[in-house]
């Protein structure tokens, strides 16, 4: 299990004050942040830009120390024993760096096989393994400045399985993908927990992705862990408005009047606006679902229903309701 | 050891595809260097050059494309490694480095791996022209046939601990590529590559003794020029190794310390 307790990351930043003068300041990038990874799980980390999701992958991953606290993997402290650690993690970023561009996609996996110790017949099955594991066996000897922009990603995942990591750090693995690329690519991390069992922790701004794939959700904000639970349970906590939105083919006054009053009873809010197709859109938003009480009111207003759709809050309303509170 | 010999195969192709792409590079790893030899050579003919010149005195006029020749190799060994170190950059650059670092491989064994697969790529050309052209110049004189071996693994052995020591300072910021100023031009003056540093005035002396490359010449021409015994040589050869085992204990250290910064810092990925 991956432990992370408490762990702060300050960064001293340098500004410019004119031509020769300087001034260092601290910036907190992360601040007190605990979380565990349990293998077989997946666990997102959400948050706005800046919130400390990379500075967080980085400390995990051995590549940035933290200021205090402490992250230990299976027991081995990852400042002090990152020998054991490092081949126990990877990480895996979304984008189009950390490859050797003229070199093939089987030559980048054999020489960051070879920084794992692997070699001979075991380093080629595994490259082999996992090149069909990703797709990218056909091209294999390709040189990966060839490759498209999802090929690219793809060797990035193998590279990053190479060492056939417990612990895996996902930064925004289907940033600029196309739908179809990313969907496949969601779906193999799932393999990669449910089957594989790794500890994987997903970052990502797409926060279908996280609602689809995470087990549990930390959403911090300016490096703060602001809420954990799991997606479902961080909906529901919230008791965000749904939202039911009924397209009717004309609104009396007195049907307006009620509307305003089933309203008022339920403690919602509603939208009125008039289509193009010259009928009228209602959104009646509240925490109670007012769907059978609408029905009936349209029902003895003798109103025929066009459209009739329910909108549940998603994670992303959490993550906006979230940011606005702690703006406000 | 095993392992080791896996990375460093790993490391050589990993140098060839990413930086020697090309069958021009090879070219020019030639022709450069013969150029500046050619060059280096021919300033010299307008001077005057017999037995009564000052550098008569450091040097016989037969002895000076020999002399030449033996400087141009070592410079070539040693100034593929400041390129290969200033080439750091582009791992910084392409997030390469951050994926090393996160790996558990000996960093040392990576450094010195990736000083031996850049000096081969980049001098195997010119050190065979090199041999060639021993064949035609006069003043070569050795003690036994061990003498040009030994001489290559001087050359070889000095310049890897160079490269591996530049590769940590080139570690330590984005912003290092002022070394290459500061180390390529001055290895090529007061290294001994074209005039003997015991012809510089004092102070020249001082910055020549400061680079490897001056006692690994001096070794060189010892041996090929001079026929000098192994005995003869155990004191110049001592005083390479100390100065190549404080160039190692430099490179730990400053390594540990490059890596702890880069943690701390997070410039590991800034450009």
């Amino acid at each position: 299990m991956l432990i992370a307790e408490n762990v702060r990351k300050v960064y001293r930043v340098k500004e410019r004050k004119g031509w020769f003068r300087q001034q260092w300041t601290e910036v907190e990038a992360v601040a007190d942040l605990s979380f565990r990874m349990v293998p077989g799980k997946i666990i997102g980390l959400l948050g706005i830009n800046g919130a400390g999701k990379t500075t967080t992958i980085k400390m995990c991953s051995t590549l940035l120390t933290p200021t205090s606290g402490t992250i230990t993997v299976d027991g081995y402290d990852a400042v002090k024993d990152d020998r054991f650690v490092k081949a126990k993690v990877n990480m895996i970023a979304g984008g189009e760096r950390m490859l050797y561009w003229r070199l093939t996609g089987r030559e980048n996996l054999q020489y960051f096989g070879s920084l794992y110790g692997l070699q001979g017949q075991a380093l080629h099955n595994r490259i082999d393994s996992l090149l069909l594991q990703v797709g990218l066996y056909e091209a294999a000897n390709t040189p990966v400045e060839r490759y498209s922009k999802g090929m690219k990603q793809r060797l990035q995942i193998a590279r990053g399985l190479i060492n056939d990591p417990r612990y895996l750090f996902l930064d925004e693995p289907t940033l600029g993908l196309d739908a179809p690329i990313a969907r496949q690519l969601r779906k193999h991390v799932s393999e990669l927990a449910a089957q594989h069992g790794k500890a994987i922790l997903l970052t990502s701004h797409y926060i279908h992705e996280v609602e689809e794939l995470c087990d549990e959700v930390y959403i911090i904000d300016k490096g703060r862990l602001v809420a954990h639970d799991t997606p479902e349970h961080l909906t529901k906590s919230l008791h965000l408005d749904t939202a039911l939105q009924v397209v009717i083919p004309s609104l009396s006054d007195s049907l307006d009047y009620d509307l305003r009053q089933l309203v008022l009873d339920y403690g919602g809010s509603r939208e009125i606006a008039e289509t193009d197709e010259q009928t009228w859109e209602v959104t009646l938003r509240g925490k109670t679902d007012m769907t059978t009480p609408l029905l009936s009111l349209l029902a003895a207003h003798q109103s025929p229903v066009l459209r009739l759709s329910t909108q549940q809050p998603s994670l992303e309303d959490v993550i906006l309701h979230m940011a606005d509170r702690r703006g406000a | 050891m095993k392992q080791l010999g896996s990375l460093l195969l790993a490391e050589i192709i990993k140098e060839h595809r990413h930086s020697f792409h090309s069958k021009m590079i090879y070219f020019s790893l030639l022709v450069w260097p013969v150029i500046n030899f050619v060059t280096a050579y021919y300033s010299f003919a307008p001077f005057r050059m017999g037995a009564d010149s000052p550098l008569a005195r450091f040097i016989s006029y037969e002895q000076l494309p020999l002399f030449l020749l033996t400087g141009y190799l070592g410079y070539i060994f040693y100034w593929c490694l400041v390129q290969s170190s200033w080439q750091m950059s582009f791992e910084r650059q392409a997030g390469t480095m951050e994926m090393i670092f996160i790996s558990p491989v000996n960093r040392l064994a990576f450094l010195y791996g990736r000083s031996l697969s850049s000096l081969i790529e980049g001098v195997w050309l010119f050190f065979c022209f090199v041999l060639l052209a021993l064949f035609f110049v006069d003043g070569i004189q050795l003690s036994g046939w061990w003498a040009p071996p030994l001489a290559f693994l001087i050359l070889l052995v000095s310049a890897i601990v160079w490269g591996g020591f530049l590769c940590v300072l080139f570690l330590f910021s984005r912003d290092s590529s002022f070394l290459y100023t500061v180390l390529d031009e001055p290895m090529l003056i007061f290294s001994g590559v074209r005039l003997p540093p015991m012809a510089f005035p004092v102070w020249a002396k001082v910055i020549s003794f400061c680079f490897p490359l001056t006692y690994a010449l001096q070794l060189i021409r010892a041996l090929l020029m001079e026929g000098a015994s192994l005995q003869t040589m155990l004191p110049s050869m001592g005083l390479l190794a100390a100065v190549l085992l404080v160039l190692v204990t430099a490179t730990v250290v400053l390594l540990k310390l490059a890596e702890k910064h880069m943690k701390k810092t997070g410039n590991m990925v800034m450009y």
